[in-house]
């Protein structure tokens, strides 16, 4: 027995549904659910109780990337206002009018666990390593849209604004030093210890061995990171509230898992929209039809040739 | 059938039966002239820009990363250009079939804001070299929104767009090249076979890159005013496109219609002005009540320029959504050409507010476009402007009664003796027969 067309479809859109709606439901919704923390995560432990502001990291840095020193602001120094297109890492600092503590921060990429820069990237240029978890960016994939600027929540890929061939700048945790055995050129450097290097597992247990021993000494008795936005891998503690320093509350749940849920559910592997559309043909056809019967009675009534 | 057509004629002198070029005028006019001078300035700037990158044409920033070509010639201007989409889906799929007569107006205005988007889109990315990797859909980054909308609206805007707005091409030169009629009567029946699956592309592909444009702005977070910043904002996204796009296409056929002096069909503007107004209403509905259940209605009656922009948008689509309700029954063309302007321009900075106007970067910044960016975002603006004033001479697109048809057919008679507008000559179909009017 053969198969008319009708059949076919029918049978198909009889399976379809149901296989759509249910990779559509299905889907998950966090990176960090499909994809495991790497186990040799690698992370920063920043301490901002430690830090003296001496910007040792600053250059270490540039140093490190092989940067020109950032001495825009006066020709002299190197001075940068705040991460820019030479800088990938840099000591602010938060003083409050009132006489409240104040405190010095280092802020770098963060290297989320979801990173918000790498779910919106087009071509996957910003990228999560597959074994230390660092957020990296290949020059060969990015088209330059600078989207990453837009999603960060840290604000932190900054653009190269001027030049033909721009590139973009942040963080990517030294990785050619960490594939030769070396450590981050910031993490070298620190004469106080306050920022350092290791597997995150480690520094998370040191950063709250360090809570736990100086009760009341850190805001909220928190480490910064270990959930907000999902996890990160760089550790903040700190003894002014993190907003302060720039680090936003975002909540537990990372901002793509939070936000690109119902996107990333309608098109995995494409099922619901292969679905509708099919479905809308299906109606197109049928109107399509009508609306071709009545050019043809038009063209037969005017003797003029019908107009699509 | 036949009968409802005559009673149309009888009833409705104006009615738009077919579309017909605007014939016997010269092309190359002043204000084309003035067009095309920004078109060739825009391009020079290009030049420049591509050398110099983006930072010395642009008053973009580390804050602001995105300037107007993204926010206004793409988010904008491709919503104005959404009329094939939406058009297109209450003509073929909800059965309005009086909207046929501005189809292709619609499917022109969107060709050229979405080819005019793309061009300055590519000239605005700062490494458009790496655009190869679209040709690689395993390097997409599929559940990337700017992923969705760099693959979707390029191949929208190349396959289905481009082939929707094939047959007026076919058309002229079916008349103007009588030996290649074989040709285009193959190209036409191909067509009419595939059309369905085409224009069902055609459909999918706008809803799916017009909503991303606003999931784009999802990502952004905390950093979008809560009056915008909503997990309804790529249906709401859509949904603007849609009534903006009515706007665009019958506010832009009036204008036609007055520059070129036809008559106005009012029932087509009625049936399009009453679409218009109930997309409106809904829209607005949706979209207050979506505040007031993430409880961010306060922020609406702050004295600043976030609420100014919200009351701005709110009133001005909801009073031209009144304006042509109003229009409708008194028939004031003039009420409904401004309803459908507002309507259009409401839309507009609705689609501009979540990036620009209601965006706060940390530590606040501020963005104003530089001089050669504005020149740039016009020229190609005047680009798709130069390419609807050439197609409207050379291709029939605007609507007009039969007679007009008629007219042309004896003023070629008078200029072209060899091109025969009128008669149906197929000797295929058992309908050809000789034209009543010859």
């Amino acid at each position: 027995m053969s198969i008319t067309r009708r059949q076919l479809i029918t049978s198909i859109t009889k399976g379809g549904v149901p296989a759509a709606v249910a990779v559509t439901m299905g889907s998950k919704a966090l990176h960090a659910e499909s994809e495991p923390l790497p186990n040799a995560a690698v992370a920063l432990l920043y301490d901002a109780t430690k830090c003296i502001g001496c910007k040792a990291c600053v250059a270490a840095c540039a140093q490190a990337n092989d940067t020109p020193p950032d001495v825009r602001r006066d020709g002299l120094h190197q001075e940068p206002y705040d991460l820019n297109d030479l800088t990938r890492n840099v000591i602010k600092l938060y003083k409050p009018t009132d006489g409240s503590p104040s405190s010095f921060v280092k802020r770098q990429c963060m290297h989320c666990l979801d990173p918000s820069c790498a779910a919106g990237c087009p071509f996957q240029a910003l990228h999560k390593d597959k074994e230390t978890g660092a957020v990296l960016w290949d020059s060969a994939k990015c088209i330059g849209c600078r989207y990453c600027t837009i999603t960060c929540p840290f604000h932190i890929p900054r653009f190269q604004w001027v030049g033909f061939n721009p590139r973009v700048t942040k963080c990517e945790l030294c990785q050619h030093r960490l594939a030769k055995g070396l450590k981050p050129g910031c993490t070298t450097v620190c004469p106080t210890g306050a920022v350092i290097f290791g597997p995150r597992t480690v520094l998370l247990d040191d950063a709250k061995k360090r809570i736990s021993q100086n009760p009341g000494r850190y805001y909220q008795d928190r480490v910064y990171g270990e959930k907000d936005n999902g996890g990160t891998q760089a550790l903040y503690l700190s003894h002014v509230p993190f907003e302060k320093l720039g680090l936003p509350e975002l909540g537990p749940e990372s901002v793509p898992a939070r936000s690109l849920r119902w996107q990333k559910r309608v098109y995995e592997y494409f099922a619901f929209p292969t679905l509708l559309y099919v479905g809308i043909v299906q109606v197109i056809r049928k109107n399509f039809k009508g609306y071709e019967e009545e050019l043809h009675e038009e063209e037969k009534k005017t003797g003029l040739r019908a107009q699509l | 059938m036949s009968r409802t057509i005559q009673s149309h004629v009888n009833s409705n002198p104006n009615r738009w039966e077919r579309t017909v070029p605007v014939y016997g005028m010269p092309v190359m006019t002043r204000p084309f002239q003035v067009l095309g001078i920004l078109v060739l300035l825009a391009f020079l700037f290009s030049a420049y820009r591509e050398l110099a990158g983006l930072g010395p044409v642009s008053g973009m920033n580390d804050a602001f990363g995105w300037g107007i070509w993204k926010t206004f010639n793409i988010m904008v201007l491709t919503a104005l250009g959404s009329g094939a989409f939406a058009l297109g889906i209450a003509a073929y799929v909800f059965k309005r079939t009086k909207l046929h007569a501005l189809m292709r107006v619609a499917l022109l205005t969107s060709f050229l804001a979405y080819a005019c988007g793309l061009m300055l889109l590519g000239i605005d990315a700062g490494r458009p070299w790496n655009f190869y990797w679209i040709v690689f859909p395993w390097k997409w980054n599929l559940h990337s929104p700017l992923a969705e909308v760099a693959v979707c609206m390029s191949i929208y805007a190349m396959i289905p767009l481009a082939i929707e707005n094939l047959p007026p091409v076919l058309e002229r030169y079916y008349y103007l090249q009588p030996a290649w009629r074989p040709l285009i009567k193959k190209t036409e029946n191909w067509l009419h076979s595939w059309f369905p699956w085409i224009i069902g592309l055609a459909y999918m592909l706008p809803a799916m890159h017009q909503s991303s444009l606003g999931a784009l702005m999802l990502l952004a977070g905390q950093r979008v005013h809560p009056l915008w910043q909503t997990p309804w904002l790529p249906f709401l996204y859509v949904w603007a496109a849609a009534f903006m796009a009515f706007g665009c296409v019958a506010g832009s056929t009036m204008l036609c219609c007055l520059v070129w002096k036809r008559p106005l069909d009012l029932e087509v503007l009625d049936e399009a002005a009453n679409i218009t107004a109930w997309l409106v209403f809904g829209w607005s509905a949706l979209r207050i009540l979506d505040i007031i259940y993430r409880g961010q209605l306060h922020t609406a009656f702050v004295l600043d320029r976030f609420a100014g922009v919200f009351w701005l948008e709110m009133l001005m689509v909801l009073g031209a959504a009144v304006l042509l309700r109003r229009s409708i029954k008194t028939h004031d063309v003039r009420a409904m050409w401004i309803g459908y302007v507002l309507v259009s321009l409401g839309g507009m900075v609705y689609r501009f507010s979540p990036t620009t106007l209601a965006f706060r970067p940390d530590p606040e910044a501020l963005y104003f476009p530089a001089a050669i960016e504005v020149f740039m975002s016009l020229g190609f603006i005047a680009l798709g402007v130069v390419g609807f004033l050439l197609a409207v001479k050379k291709l029939a697109i605007l609507p007009a009664p039969t007679q007009a048809w008629l007219d042309m057919a004896s003023y070629a008679r008078f200029k072209r003796p060899d091109i025969q507008l009128t008669g149906y000559f197929d000797s295929k179909r058992e309908f050809a027969t000789s034209n009543q009017y010859d």
